[in-house]
């Protein structure tokens, strides 16, 4: 018999929580104790911990408001078989449904009771979605604006309301949703809480991770709340298959929406730099600002040799030519930052992840993807950042920015200005 | 052909009865009123679109179809109102598809322009010029092969002798010898354009050399020698000796159509031709012949007029067709 | 179950016959059971037709009912549309479906619209047969696919078989039909042997054969390109890819419900026809699933194959080019599949 995870009560006049994140993924191994998922009340956040150990299942989706006492998931000890949720109700049956989402992101918040009175609701406005997603959909009770779609331009097909509705209503599959069960559900916690101060949240570049924003969030300094995204296949995330931008772009997308932000700052880089674009596109209400470094999606141009180079090397001495490339002083390129990063790289699954994920995204060398018309719509504040002497990306792609947009150059810089420069964009950011 | 009539009268006089004579010139004045009634109907505006009016060619229509009998089949053309008289049809019927009804000859769908009777051998008037000269072959072939003993009379006008399906329908009639009589009724314009101008050869009459059948050209307005042509070709077309091409010169009072401003011809010229009135001519030859009294005359007129003063009313009294039976007839309607 | 083979309740004993026989058999059995059926056209008499279809069928039933027409396709046309009219039930040959453009004026004004015209008073039992199609070198004007003239006029039925038992079946149905039927015949397929029923039976008119059964995607095809749809469902089938193919046998009336039940089955609709690909015969299969509630079910857009915007060209490379092909049938399949589209 798994273990029932419930929603505990934690404070005096709480009748319901609000899961803000997981800290483990379904069907992932959980310690007993170790942190499980975060609650957030009117009042107070608080990590509650596993009451057990064993493997995670029929979670509630991050953002359900559940009643106290009631469900949450259930921790299945190992070999133990994974059938429909002990007394037949599943964790987010019992949804308040009294505070909406952030952003519109309904999840599987949808009252599955409302949607099989109405199963042939009109389809969600400005979704991209095939006809046969939102007719499944919308039997299903689910909210197709939620659906991570893996068709053409993150179109929802079917088999992913099909994947909604299995992780909603069963235990997944392992390997059916895009993104790999074992990976981190929640971005990598936020390091320097302070409420005040806008939320950072910073998305690395390709064959980067989340280590790599170390010199500039010195600068940012102590009162700064960053969150940082890492990328499937990258620093320690685990590898996932990357069918497309769009595929990627969901997977952040759902660490973004975890994090419940409003009025974020937003700072992507390369490859994360067009992410941060297309994320702000979808989520206006959650993105106040936008630093862009060097960011990748505004033109066809980048240096393809580099990508797989990275993408391939095993050993320092294959990766030390290509990381130099990508400054402009190859002197911050030292042997020790060589064998660190191809430590960091050591994992084969990692490098094949990442060679998949080049030739998913940068087919013989060409930037496949293109967030111009996403940039061009976005009405919060932005800024591009970019080193002239940028060997990766041609910083004239800059100039697709339309004019509202800050424009910084910088003269002596690479693709790597938040290595190269981090004082001066730590500054920027600030303004 | 009555006893007392002498060997130089004209070909109708001698080959018709009195009573076949006065029920031909009944049928002209009733095409000619049809025609008035059908132009005052459609001032009154109880005509939809337009018409093509055969004032004045009425002795060709009823002349062409004396040899006929309701076995044998005519095809007709866009300016077949007096065909369709000519061929025994209800002018209340008639009407009754001027006006859009369910219970005119096409129950409303064909209009004044492919009025059919197919019950008394009108396959049917036809929009296209031309158009019916091939399917009057087919129907030749028809009876031909199926032994009907049928002669079909096909009418067309001057405009059609210059179309392609003309020529190719009257070699095939001609190769296959079939029982088809082409009649031509020119009336010197296709619709604004003159024979003169459209047509090599200066007698219609003068194609039918070209397909091997004999080919003859008459006064369109002389009853009685459209009845003599047409009797002739029919006689030959029963015997199996093939087709034979009519020539009915004659001419039409009204303009082509409703629309038409009459920019092409003189009021001389329609005057002129209105003084050979086929019906006048009807008229006074059966006078001379002593077939009819002038008040006999009076009273076939009277007659006529009375008939479709009636016709007029009672067909405007039918039912519309429904508008859920849009598609009706598009295919035919199989028991299931 | 060989989808391919005459439906279940046709009982005459099996023989490999090729399409143009089974045409042949056809005429021979509609020529001997009703001497109101005459055959017309061009050089079907003792040269047996362009494509050798009527064979010598001249020589049984005689001149008078195997008619060698003169080289006139409108007064031929017109004179089968009049013989049908008055109580024969012609079937006229057009040497090539090019040749429809001359007759177009018979077989549109006339034919189809007569029995409507007459508000019923007639009925057009009429038989025409097109020989359609590329693939022989004939270039532009002898080559064509122009199924979709015919099937946008009210009054006419549209059939084109793709198999022998079919040419057989629909002839058949056709020559019962009281209405006038077009028969678009691919010249290449008339030296393919299949499997044909002896004795009379008919194919109706307007029901399309599920002609391999798939759960994937959904291709309507017509004519030949229903060989070329089930030789890329075999390919297709060794990527683990299930295709459903309908045979749409009939352009007017379309077979809607076969149509929708197969989309609302797979959810994808890939349309396969010769015919120039813009305001063809797959147009009208898009969107009659596009309007119907089978739409609910796509899971992808829908794909049409067609002719190229191009009139045929006569090199063998460029005409194999202006026509789907198995190549291309594949790629879009799996295009589709794959929701790369």
């Amino acid at each position: 018999m798994p273990t029932e995870v419930i929603m505990p009560k934690v404070d005096m006049d709480m009748s319901h929580g609000k899961i803000a994140v997981w800290h483990a993924a379904e069907g992932e191994k959980v310690e007993k104790s170790a942190p499980l998922f975060d609650i957030e009340t009117d009042k107070a956040a608080m990590e509650v911990e596993s009451p057990a150990a064993g493997y995670l299942h029929h979670t509630a989706p991050a953002g359900s408001d559940v009643a106290i006492g009631h469900a949450v998931a259930w921790i299945y000890a190992e070999g133990e078989a994974v059938e429909d949720p002990p007394g037949g109700k599943t964790p987010e049956a019992s949804p308040a449904g009294d505070a909406p989402a952030p952003n519109g992101h309904a999840s599987a918040l949808a009252a599955p009771d409302a949607a099989q009175a109405e199963p042939s609701a009109p389809p969600a406005n400005g979704v991209r979605a095939t006809p046969a997603a939102r007719r499944l959909a919308g039997l299903k009770g689910i909210d197709i604006a939620a659906v991570d779609g893996t068709g053409p331009r993150g179109r929802v097909q079917k088999r992913d309301v099909e994947a909604a509705e299995a992780h909603r209503a069963k235990a997944p599959e392992p390997e059916a949703p895009h993104h790999s069960a074992s990976t981190r559900r929640a971005p990598l916690p936020a390091r320097n809480v302070d409420a005040a101060a806008q939320p950072i949240v910073l998305v690395h570049g390709f064959a980067a991770d989340a280590a790599g924003w170390a010199p500039l969030e010195r600068r940012l300094g102590k009162g700064a709340s960053v969150s940082r995204i890492e990328l499937p296949g990258h620093g320690r995330t685990a590898a996932a298959k990357i069918a497309g931008f769009a595929d990627l772009l969901a997977y952040v997308r759902e660490r973004f929406d975890a994090l419940e932000l409003a009025d974020a700052h937003l700072v992507g880089h390369s490859l994360g730099g067009a992410l941060a674009i297309a994320l702000a596109d979808q989520r206006p209400d959650a993105v106040a600002a936008l630093t862009l470094i060097a960011p990748a999606g505004l033109g066809a141009e980048i240096d393809g040799a580099v990508l797989a180079g990275i993408a391939r090397a095993s050993r320092a001495e294959s990766l030390a030519p290509w990381l130099k490339r990508l400054v402009a002083n190859d002197d911050l390129i030292s042997w020790n930052y060589v064998q660190a990063a191809a430590l960091a790289r050591s994992d084969p699954a990692l490098r094949e992840a990442q060679q998949q994920m080049v030739d998913a995204l940068f087919p013989d060398g060409v930037q496949s993807f293109d967030v111009r018309d996403a940039l061009r719509r976005l009405d919060c504040k932005t800024r591009i950042i970019w080193g002239r002497r940028d060997a990766i990306i041609p910083w004239r792609h800059a100039l697709e920015a339309p004019g509202r947009v800050s424009l910084n150059l910088f003269e002596d810089v690479g693709h790597l200005p938040h290595v190269e420069a981090p004082e001066a964009i730590a500054a920027l950011m600030m303004t | 052909m009555p006893d007392s009539v002498d060997g130089n009268a004209p070909f109708a006089i001698r080959q018709y009865s009195a009573d076949e004579l006065k029920a031909a010139l009944r049928k002209m004045y009733l095409i000619r009123k049809f025609e008035e009634g059908a132009e005052e109907s459609y001032t009154r505006g109880l005509i939809h679109g337009t018409m093509h009016l055969s004032i004045g060619q009425e002795a060709s229509a009823v002349g062409a179809c004396m040899p006929l009998t309701d076995h044998d089949k005519i095809t007709s053309t866009h300016r077949g109102h007096g065909h369709c008289v000519a061929k025994g049809a209800d002018v209340e019927k008639m009407f009754a598809e001027f006006f859009g009804k369910e219970t005119g000859y096409c129950r409303g769908r064909g209009g004044s322009m492919h009025i059919a009777d197919v019950a008394k051998g009108n396959l049917g008037a036809n929009g296209i010029v031309g158009g019916d000269i091939p399917i009057a072959v087919g129907s030749a072939l028809a009876a031909k092969r199926l032994g009907s003993g049928a002669v079909t009379v096909c009418f067309f006008g001057d405009g059609a002798n210059n179309e392609g399906a003309f020529h190719e329908a009257l070699n095939m009639a001609a190769v296959w010898k079939l029982p088809v009589v082409f009649v031509c009724e020119n009336n010197k314009y296709g619709m604004s354009t003159s024979t003169a101008r459209s047509t090599a050869v200066k007698s219609i009459a003068e194609r039918a050399a070209s397909y091997s059948m004999p080919g003859l050209s008459v006064d369109g307005n002389d009853f009685s020698a459209v009845a003599e042509a047409v009797d002739t070709a029919v006689a030959r077309a029963r015997a199996g000796e093939g087709p034979s091409l009519v020539e009915s010169v004659t001419y039409r009072w009204r303009g082509h159509s409703k629309s038409d401003r009459n920019r092409y011809r003189t009021k001389e010229e329609i005057a002129e031709w209105m003084d050979k009135d086929p019906i006048k001519r009807m008229a006074e030859m059966l006078l001379a012949h002593k077939i009819l009294s002038a008040d006999a005359v009076a009273e076939l007129e009277a007659e006529a007029d009375r008939e479709i003063a009636a016709a007029i009313e009672a067909a405007k009294a039918g039912p519309d067709p429904e508008a859920g039976d849009l598609t009706r007839d598009v295919y035919t309607e199989l028991a299931a | 179950m060989n989808m391919m083979a005459p439906t279940a309740e046709v009982e005459g004993e099996l023989r490999e016959l090729s399409y143009a026989e089974a045409i042949r058999e056809a005429l021979d059995i509609a020529l001997g059971e009703d001497e109101r059926v005459i055959l017309m056209g061009e050089d079907i008499g003792v040269y047996g037709g362009a494509f050798q279809v009527t064979g010598d069928l001249v020589h049984k039933y005689g001149e008078e009912r195997v008619i060698d027409t003169p080289i006139s396709e409108l007064g031929g046309a017109g004179v089968s549309v009049g013989a049908a009219m008055c109580g024969l039930k012609p079937i006229f040959e057009f040497q090539f479906s090019d040749f429809a453009a001359l007759a177009m004026e018979q077989i549109v004004n006339q034919a189809a619209k007569v029995r409507f015209m007459l508000g019923g008073a007639v009925s057009v039992p009429l038989v025409m047969r097109f020989p359609a199609g590329s693939g022989t070198g004939a270039a532009a004007q002898h080559s064509q696919s122009l199924e979709a003239w015919l099937g946008h006029v009210p009054g006419l039925k549209v059939v084109q078989p793709s198999t022998p038992a079919d040419a057989k079946g629909l002839l058949l149905a056709a020559l019962d039909d009281p209405d006038p039927v077009m028969i678009f015949e691919h010249k290449l397929l008339y030296k393919m042997k299949g499997e044909v029923p002896a004795g009379r039976y008919t194919t109706p008119i307007g029901v399309a054969a599920v002609r391999r059964e798939g759960t994937d995607l959904t291709i309507v095809a017509t004519s030949i390109m229903v060989h070329k749809a089930l030789a890329a469902a075999e390919e297709l089938a060794k990527d683990g890819i299930d295709v459903e193919v309908v045979d749409l046998r009939t352009v007017r009336p379309m077979d809607r419900d076969t149509v929708l039940a197969s989309v609302r089955k797979t959810g994808r609709l890939l349309c396969v026809y010769e015919g120039v690909k813009t305001l063809g015969v797959g147009a009208e299969v898009s969107a009659m699933v596009a309007e119907s509630d089978a739409f609910d079910y796509l899971d992808a857009p829908i794909v049409r194959l067609g002719g190229a915007e191009c009139p045929i060209p006569y090199n063998p490379e460029l005409e194999k080019a202006a026509v789907p092909q198995v190549p291309d049938i594949l790629r879009a399949a799996r295009q589709l599949v794959k929701a790369e589209v």
